[in-house]
């Protein structure tokens, strides 16, 4: 198991190194950093003065040894835009962006588990088309729609709760929590709700779709024929042999959610890192695009080996491939 | 993180609670579409950073409602006698907010802050020779040539305390990491910083130690960027915030159609136009004109003035609230052309004509290059202009994009027509004339947005005579023959002024200034 | 298969389900609509003569419109019938195209790496991290640079289509690699496949004959998600700046364009593509589940 990991985190260096290089050989087509950091009186020869400076004249694989040689170092830099140490800037967003996914997550899994589970137990039943039909159009409408319309409706006609940002925040240590006030929890069921209903629908398909394969296995008919109490089957049997799956999904999901959260962030104002990094796109910010992709390569990568590592907990069988 | 910390630590007290009735009466909460993205007042010369550091900081002069200059750091000022420039006589008794005495000293200090090279503000100073403190409260600035308008261009020029900078280690902008006056702040202006969280959140205060007398009653400013405008509007009309700007032309009706709302319309001196690439020996984008480029032929590109039908766009598009151009210049500028105050009618047919007569009877397709997250409706206006160029046979083929790469695109060349917008800086005509009419020179930074390198040596005669001219008649003669001329040669189209559209509550008193800037000392609430 | 569809049991199992033929007939419509635009629509979006601004902004008829714009104009004078047929042209062909080289290409990658395990199984899945990691905005980003970077200036504009397709699929392959390498670890142990395998069955037959047709529920699952996906990641990369040209309507552009307009009154130029859209999506997700139903080898 041990060697498992450790292969696994040296894999992730390369990983991220990868990511880091895609990224940068990238930012050279998303626009001038300088003519987005200087004001239209500025001349040429200024330009060209901070261009040097900024080290954007060197070669591209200068520029990219130097990156990640500061990486490596500790130094993330400094932001083009607000010229604030980058490191700084990503750790205060993080937290924001982090108590959104985790609970869009859990919203999509306490609902959308159980919703499968009933819907694959009752797949002809009303409420269950009523269900399907419902998450159905919910995901067929784009997520910046949803955002959109939600505000409306429950920040402006109705009142209720918060337009944009976090709401009330509290600190712990260096952790920027909105879960503790009242008006935080207000701030955060919409965009939660907004970037959920997406990993909802898929979780509960999922869920259905496994559920009722094995629902038809045989050895739940031979189960069903030894009597075996409904709930205990339905729970104990049939919903853990769903789980490999549902798990590959959801430990993507997750990383799905960061990701997607650059749209539900930017429709809500909500300060996480996707709105940093939608905000560094149009400035050009290249350090700050550049260590975001790194982190976020850094998330997928824990996701994913959590992903494996539950592979080999739940499926006995796996383990022994592993460890040949 | 320092300042996060603060915020966060008083988070409790500082909740946001819903409801306009609900916050104290004197809280004003705003929005905008961009967070200014330093407290520096030097290092950026951008308009969010120059308007939001208005409220925080002071410069000799300052613009009053109506963009004319009034005193502010200085009491008065006269032209040199035996050179050229101006003596500044500065206010006596004025302290910046850490108590730190304001004197020529912080003027002179600030002159080689903002002239340094890692300063963006720099190409304000570029007619300065020289700064001489003459004594205490009386400062020279000496001028290359003479230079009547130089106290108009350095309205936002802010003064910083020289001890505060040097003791903060902040005697230069940042130019790699930041330093302190990145996001902290010592002016001697209206409002000081009480908290900031970049990107998220920037609160001030009054400053009690103001030297003018307050017009306005707020007693605590909260400013949230909001990039996306229909969350902005979202927010004015939950009643979390008091005022944004700006909001979509298109959701004014909606505004105006609710009760405690109300929406303030101006016109920003932004002038949108399109531009040619005079010098380009061929077409890029064409698909049936590759060794030739009409644009160069002025009747081309009188054809393609003709072909627009400004009207239209302003009923659908604008929704009636612009201000059609006939120059680089709103109306009302000074140095505007009254003498050529006419512009190209909407006429296709002569259009046809005067695109026959150069030849091409077909007409021709080309590439225009527009931004679409620049401009307001700046997409929709070229698709539009596209779809009339169309009505004359001229095919545009219409590239969109972001702003981001939109000039790099430009300064390659990029292009065959293409759309920009322009505010002249200093609310004078030399302006534009300076960036966009004169021929490209790098040498003299001359005619840097000149993208197409529109040439007329005439016109580059006429800019040096203009800037140095001190008589109003006599200027004002040389601009008339001059905006003759580059209308005449069609050098721009120039489109129309854009509008300015701010939304506020209904018990909120502000004024909209037609630079776009908000002023927190014109704010009353009700 | 369509033999078999038309013959018997599916066929009767269709006839069974309103869902399913309501659906059916949403999506004949709406995909036959969108073939033949050219012929039904009253304007070529993609013709800059055939509309003009003085149209712009009416009304769908029964609000007073124009009689010649059944559902009203957008703000270029644009005929929202026409728009929407042909949006929906353009939505189909980027989502069926995106669907399909992400199937192909991950299905064949994660079937290979499951199989083969080792080496090759460790590559594919990290390459998957890194494609993972880039959001999708940023693929999108990448491609169109690069193509920027490659290709003449008249080239590009023509190809905006090919590159966000390629862009929405390299940003779903993954979804199937994943799906199908998990499932390929838990029925490779079984025992036909060991025993096809023992056999000295080539490995390529051993996956497609053998282990393909068992994953083919969550597979199809995926699918019908993830062309749904295709279609609004397309309008997504629109909202943010990095989608199709407003001259080119497709779904998702109509929806970016119809949101400057969510308040201003013109209604039906956001709610007319987005209900299209809606209608389409749900059509195409209902018709994969009862395909799934339908094909799934264990119904049997």
């Amino acid at each position: 198991m041990a060697y498992f990991i450790l292969k696994r985190l040296i894999q992730s260096v390369f990983v991220m190194l990868a990511v880091a290089f895609l990224a940068f050989s990238l930012f050279r087509f998303v626009g001038d950093p300088v003519s987005q950091m200087t004001g239209v009186e500025t001349s040429e020869q200024d330009r060209e003065r901070l261009r040097d400076e900024l080290g954007l004249n060197d070669a591209f694989i200068v520029q990219f040894a130097r990156f990640t040689g500061d990486m490596l170092k500790g130094d993330f830099g400094y932001s083009y835009r607000t010229r604030q140490p980058v490191a700084e800037m990503i750790a205060t967003r993080i937290p924001a962006t982090l108590e959104l996914g985790t609970v869009a997550l859990l919203i999509s899994l306490i609902v959308g588990i159980p919703a499968g589970v009933y819907t694959a137990l009752r797949p002809r039943g009303f409420v269950s088309q009523t269900i399907l039909m419902t998450t159905l159009v919910g995901v067929s409408i784009p997520t910046f729609v949803i955002g959109i319309m939600l505000i409306f409706l429950f920040g402006v006609q109705l009142g209720w709760l918060p337009t944009f940002g976090r709401g009330g925040t509290v600190q712990i240590g260096g952790w920027t929590s909105s879960l503790f006030t009242s008006d935080g929890w207000r701030a955060l069921i919409l965009p939660a709700l907004t970037l959920g209903v997406y990993q909802l629908t898929l979780t509960m398909r999922l869920v259905r779709a496994e559920m009722m394969e094995v629902m038809r296995s045989d050895y739940i008919r031979f189960a069903t024929a030894r009597g075996i109490p409904f709930r205990s089957l339905y729970f104990r049997h049939a919903l853990a042999n769903t789980m490999v799956p549902v798990i590959t999904i959801i430990g993507l999901q997750f990383g799905g959610v960061i990701a997607f959260s650059i749209v539900t962030e930017s429709v809500f104002q909500w300060p996480g890192m996707g709105l940093l990094f939608l905000e560094s796109i149009r400035f050009v910010d290249i350090p700050v695009m550049g260590v975001y992709l790194v982190v976020i390569a850094f998330f997928f990568v824990l996701v994913n080996m959590a992903v494996d590592l539950l592979y080999v907990a739940i499926d006995p069988r796996l383990r022994v491939r592993e460890d040949a | 993180m320092t300042f996060s910390l603060l915020l966060r630590s008083s988070a409790l007290a500082s909740v946001v609670v819903l409801g306009a009735q609900a916050a104290s009466a004197e809280t004003f909460r705003w929005a905008s579409t961009t967070d200014p993205q330093t407290m520096d007042p030097h290092a950026v010369n951008a308009a969010p950073v120059l308007s939001f550091l208005n409220n925080i900081y002071e410069g000799l002069v300052r613009r009053n409602q109506n963009m004319q200059i009034e005193p502010s750091l200085a009491t008065s000022w006269e032209p040199l006698e035996a050179e050229n420039g101006w003596r500044f006589h500065l206010r006596e008794g004025v302290t910046f907010q850490d108590g730190a005495e304001f004197n020529a000293e912080d003027v002179l200090f600030s002159y080689q802050r903002a002239s340094d090279e890692a300063a963006d503000v720099r190409s304000w100073f570029a007619p300065v020779s020289e700064v001489r403190v003459v004594d205490d409260y009386t400062v020279d600035f000496v001028t290359t040539a003479p230079n009547p308008l130089f106290p108009d261009s350095i309205a936002n020029f802010m003064i910083l305390d020289k001890g505060w900078a040097e003791a903060n280690d902040a005697a230069l902008p940042a130019r790699d990491a930041e330093n302190f006056a990145t996001m902290n702040v010592n002016g001697t202006g209206a409002f000081s910083l009480s908290s900031r969280d970049p990107g998220v959140e920037t609160r001030l205060v009054p400053n009690p130690t103001w030297w003018d007398e307050a017009q306005h009653n707020v007693t605590e400013a909260v400013f949230t960027p909001i990039g996306n405008s229909a969350t902005g509007l979202a927010a004015l009309l939950s009643g979390e915030i008091d005022f944004i700007q700006p909001i979509p032309l298109q959701d004014v009706a909606q505004v105006e159609s609710r009760d405690g709302f109300k929406v303030l319309e101006g016109e920003e001196t932004r002038v949108i136009m399109f531009g040619f690439g005079h010098e380009h020996e061929k077409l890029l984008y064409s698909t049936d004109v590759t060794d030739a480029n009409p644009f160069q032929d002025p009747k081309v590109r009188l054809a393609a003035a003709h072909a627009i039908d400004i009207d239209a766009i302003d009923r659908v598009i604008m929704r009636g609230k612009i201000e059609a151009a006939s120059q680089l210049v709103p109306a009302g500028i000074s140095g505007y052309s009254e003498a050529n105050a006419d512009r190209p009618a909407y006429d296709p047919e002569r259009a046809k004509e005067l695109l026959a007569e150069a030849g091409y009877p077909d007409g021709f397709s080309f590439g225009l290059k527009c931004t679409n997250d620049r401009y307001i409706n700046d997409e929709a206006l070229c698709r539009a202009a596209a779809s009339m160029f169309a009505a004359v046979d001229l095919k545009a083929e219409l590239t969109t994009g972001p702003v981001r790469d939109y000039w790099t695109q430009l300064r390659e060349d990029d292009f065959d027509m293409y759309l920009l917008g322009w505010s002249p800086g200093t609310f004078d005509a030399e302006h534009p004339i300076r960036f966009l009419l004169h021929s490209q020179d790098d040498e003299k930074k001359l005619g840097s947005w000149n993208f197409g390198n529109y040439s007329n040596a005439r016109v580059d005669e006429l800019l040096p005579l203009i800037q140095e001219e001190i008589d109003p008649a006599a200027r004002q003669a040389l601009i008339d023959e001059l905006v003759g001329i580059t209308q005449d040669e069609v050098a721009y189209i120039p489109l129309y002024t854009q509008p300015l559209i701010w939304a506020a509550k209904e018990n909120i008193d502000l004024t909209q200034r037609a630079d776009n800037f908000f002023m927190l000392r014109w704010v009353t609430i009700n | 298969m369509f033999a078999r569809l038309v013959r018997s049991e599916p066929a009767y199992l269709f006839f069974r389900s309103p869902a399913a033929m309501l659906a059916a007939v949403v999506a004949i419509l709406v995909i036959g609509g969108a073939i033949c635009a050219p012929w039904l629509a009253r304007t070529d979006p993609y013709d800059l003569s055939t509309f003009s601004l003085m149209d712009g902004l009416l009304p769908p008829v029964w609000q007073g419109g124009d009689p010649r714009f059944l559902l009203g104009t957008d703000d270029q004078g644009r005929d929202m019938v026409s728009a929407i047929l042909y949006g929906a042209r353009l939505s189909l062909m980027i989502g069926l195209m995106a669907m399909v080289i992400a199937t192909v290409l991950g299905v064949g990658l994660g079937l290979a790496a499951g199989y083969f395990g080792g080496v090759f199984d460790a590559i594919v899945m990290r390459v998957a991290d890194v494609q993972l990691a880039l959001p999708a905005i940023l693929t999108a980003l990448l491609i169109d640079g690069v193509s920027r970077g490659l290709l003449p200036p008249e080239m590009q504009q023509d190809l905006r289509v090919a590159v966000l397709t390629l862009a929405i699929a390299l940003s779903l392959w993954v979804n199937f690699a994943r799906t199908a390498r998990a499932s390929v670890f838990v029925e490779r142990n079984k025992d036909y496949v060991q025993a096809a395998m023992i056999m000295g069955q080539h490995p390529l037959r051993v996956m497609v004959r053998h282990i393909l047709p068992n994953i083919m529920g969550p597979l199809l699952v995926i699918m019908t998600v993830d062309l749904a996906s295709a279609i609004l990641l397309e309008a997504t990369l629109s909202f943010l700046g990095i989608g199709l040209p407003a001259d080119s309507p497709s779904l998702g552009t109509l929806i970016r364009i119809g949101m400057q307009f969510l308040l201003s009154g013109e209604w039906w130029i956001l709610w007319v593509p987005t209900l299209f859209l809606v209608a389409l999506v749900v059509s195409i997700n209902v018709l994969g589940d009862f395909l799934r139903d339908v094909f799934n080898p264990r119904l049997r």
